[in-house]
Formats: C-alpha cells, structure tokens, sequence
C-alpha cells in the first residue's frame, strides 16, 4: 500500500500548503490591484467622501430600455427633478454605495416632493445588464419603481449618453467595468446642475441640492 | 456506469485546496467588501449602510446549495454573479469562501466535518488515473 503512505504525506503537504500560500498570494494581488490607480477613474479605495461639483450641462435626450423592457424617453421627464447615477449590476465596488444611497434619497423624500423628483440607474455594462438582470437588482434594493427605472440599452447609445456626462466606462472582463463613478442631479429643464464623483453621496446633502431645485420651480 | 464516471469527473475537478484561480476571482470579485480573509471588513464594507458576515460563522449554518444560490442570485447589496460568471468560476467562488470560512481551524477540525473533501484527496488519483507519479517518493516507498 505504498500508494496511500504517499498520498497521505502529499495530503498533508497540500494541506501545510494551502494554509500559508493564499495569505501571501492575496497580499501580491492587493498590491498589484491597488498599487495601480487610474486616476481618471473613481473606482478607487480610499475616497471616503463623494466630491461635489455645481454644474451646468445640457442633457440630451435619449430614448433606452426600463426594467420592464419598455422604452424610456429622458424627455418625459421634463418638469421633474432626476437624480441620475451610472451603476453596473455585477459591480462590487462603489455603485451599490451609489444605488443604496438613491434608495434612502427616495425613502426620505416627502410625500408632496414625491410626484416631482424621478430617479434613474444608467448601467455602464449592457452585455450583462439586460432588463431582467435590472429588475433583480432593483428588486433587492428594495427600489419604489415608481419613481425609478433601471435603464439599458444598445451600447451605440450608450455611449453617447456617457459621453454626454463626462463618464469614462473601460470594460476589464465580463461583468469587470472600470467606469467613472458619477451620481447627477438634473433639473426640470434637462440641465445637469449638481454631479457627485467618486464614493457614495451624502445623501443629506443630495437632498438638499434636489430641494434648493424644488423650490426655484 | 455513466453517473459514477461523472461523479469522479467532478472530484477530479474540484481540486483539493485552494487554487490561484479561486484567489484570483476573489480578489476581483469579492474582496473589496467581504475582506482579504472573509471576514466582512474590506475596504468597501466601512460605507455600507448593512453589517457584512464574517464567513468562519456565517457560512457553516449554509448548506453549499445556499452558498451557490447566494453568489449566482445576489442578496440584498451583493451582486448576483449568475449573468456575469461560468458555473465553473462560481464553483470556485463558492469553494473560497469555504475555504475561508475554515481558515484558522485545525487541520483534524477540518478532517473531521469534511469527510467528503478528504475523501476526495485520500484517493490515490495518480494511481488511478496513471499520472502525476512523483518517482523520487515512489523509489523511497519501495525500499
């Protein structure tokens, strides 16, 4: 039974192994993977706080596909305040920071500010994100589709519309997108008045912004 | 006949310890809130409005159907990884965080509930198999 004498001392070979490498492998990999910084884009650790810009961007139209599979026309929203922010589903960095963030915004708004602030998620992955995959999301974050959509769409338009707000998206991998973390509050015209970079936003803070454009309606 | 040969497949398959391929993914995909050893404190967790788990007591109470189901379907802030991932990554995104959640324990703890793991890597699949024969360890055995 030579075989098993050997197995045994190859097993507790591995096990002796197993128990030392992943630590100093995980330690090589955090250095490569955070010694590595983009500075264009904000998926990086270390920003605690989201920066704020006061803006003045005219928002182009554009037409994507909800949650439900149903076009979205942006025009529609005419009149509304919209807190817009750039997320990818399978993100495991700052977008569920981001989308929680939207979620306690929508829960602390009041009854009669409710009908006129509209909230939308723009994914910065359309290979992966489809209308279903959003709606899962939206389900689990306990999203008021009310007054939010999930938007997806062919990546043609996508892009114009990253574009149209300064958002960098670089795909790494299927369902890895380094893009620029933005949260926007755009008022009743379409112009794009108050952008949240980096971590989540405050969302006292964002409050605020969407009440100082409440009150010049 | 055919199911035994797929059972064995998928031993051979599963590995028995933890791989780069597994660190990897977890690096990418899960570290940044559940922390480099699982125990929920990555560099994202601070922000979050929930607590995360620490997987040494989370995870046993889950069976590795649960495990799976979490990592393809999500869980409130988590990710669902199902659209993004092959089942072969998520295999070994759940195998990690077993992995992680037995980290620390001593090695007879860890013989005693995974019988079937060591199961798996008692079997001489050298043998079996004919290949990966070390010769140097076959020549001492012999003697």
């Amino acid at each position: 039974m030579w075989f098993l004498a050997t197995t045994k001392r190859r097993r507790k070979k591995r096990l002796r192994k197993n128990s030392a490498r992943p630590a100093v492998r995980l330690i090589f990999f955090l250095i490569i993977i955070l010694g590595s910084p983009h500075p264009v884009l904000s998926h990086e650790k270390g920003e605690s706080e989201a920066r704020r810009r006061e803006v003045r961007i005219p928002i182009e139209d554009f037409v994507l596909t909800d949650q439900s599979s149903r076009p979205f026309h942006f025009k529609s929203l005419r009149d509304k305040v919209v807190v817009l922010a750039f997320a990818y589903t399978t993100c495991t960095d700052v977008c569920p920071l981001i989308t929680a963030a939207m979620k306690r915004v929508q829960t602390e708004l009041e009854n009669n500010e409710r009908g006129a602030v509209y909230f939308l998620t723009v994914t910065t992955d359309p290979e992966i994100d489809g209308p279903k995959v959003l709606a899962a999301y939206a389900r689990r974050y306990g999203a008021d589709l009310s007054e939010w959509s999930f938007l997806t769409g062919n990546e043609a338009v996508l892009q114009r519309i990253w574009k149209n707000f300064g958002v960098r998206v670089v795909r790494k991998a299927r369902g890895l997108i380094d893009h620029t973390s933005l949260t926007s509050v755009i008022d009743g015209t379409g112009v794009m008045r108050f952008a949240y970079y980096g971590t989540s936003p405050d969302p006292k803070i964002v409050l605020q912004d969407i009440r100082s454009l409440l009150a010049r309606r | 006949m055919r199911s035994v040969v797929l059972v064995s497949l998928v031993f051979v398959m599963a590995g028995c310890g933890r791989n780069q391929r597994m660190d990897a993914l977890y690096v990418q995909r899960c570290m940044s809130c559940h922390g480099t050893l699982g125990r929920g404190d990555g560099p994202v967790a601070a922000s979050m409005p929930v607590g995360l788990p620490d997987f040494r007591e989370t995870v046993q109470r889950k069976s590795p159907g649960q495990i799976r189901r979490i990592i393809s379907e999500g869980r409130g802030m988590m990710p669902a990884f199902d659209p993004a991932l092959r089942p072969s990554e998520i295999s070994d995104m759940a195998q990690m965080v077993w992995f992680l959640s037995r980290e620390g324990r001593d090695v007879s703890w860890w013989e005693k509930y995974d019988t079937l793991v060591v199961a798996h890597c008692s079997v001489p699949w050298d043998v079996v198999l004919g290949y990966d024969e070390a010769p140097e360890e076959k020549t001492v055995e012999k003697k």
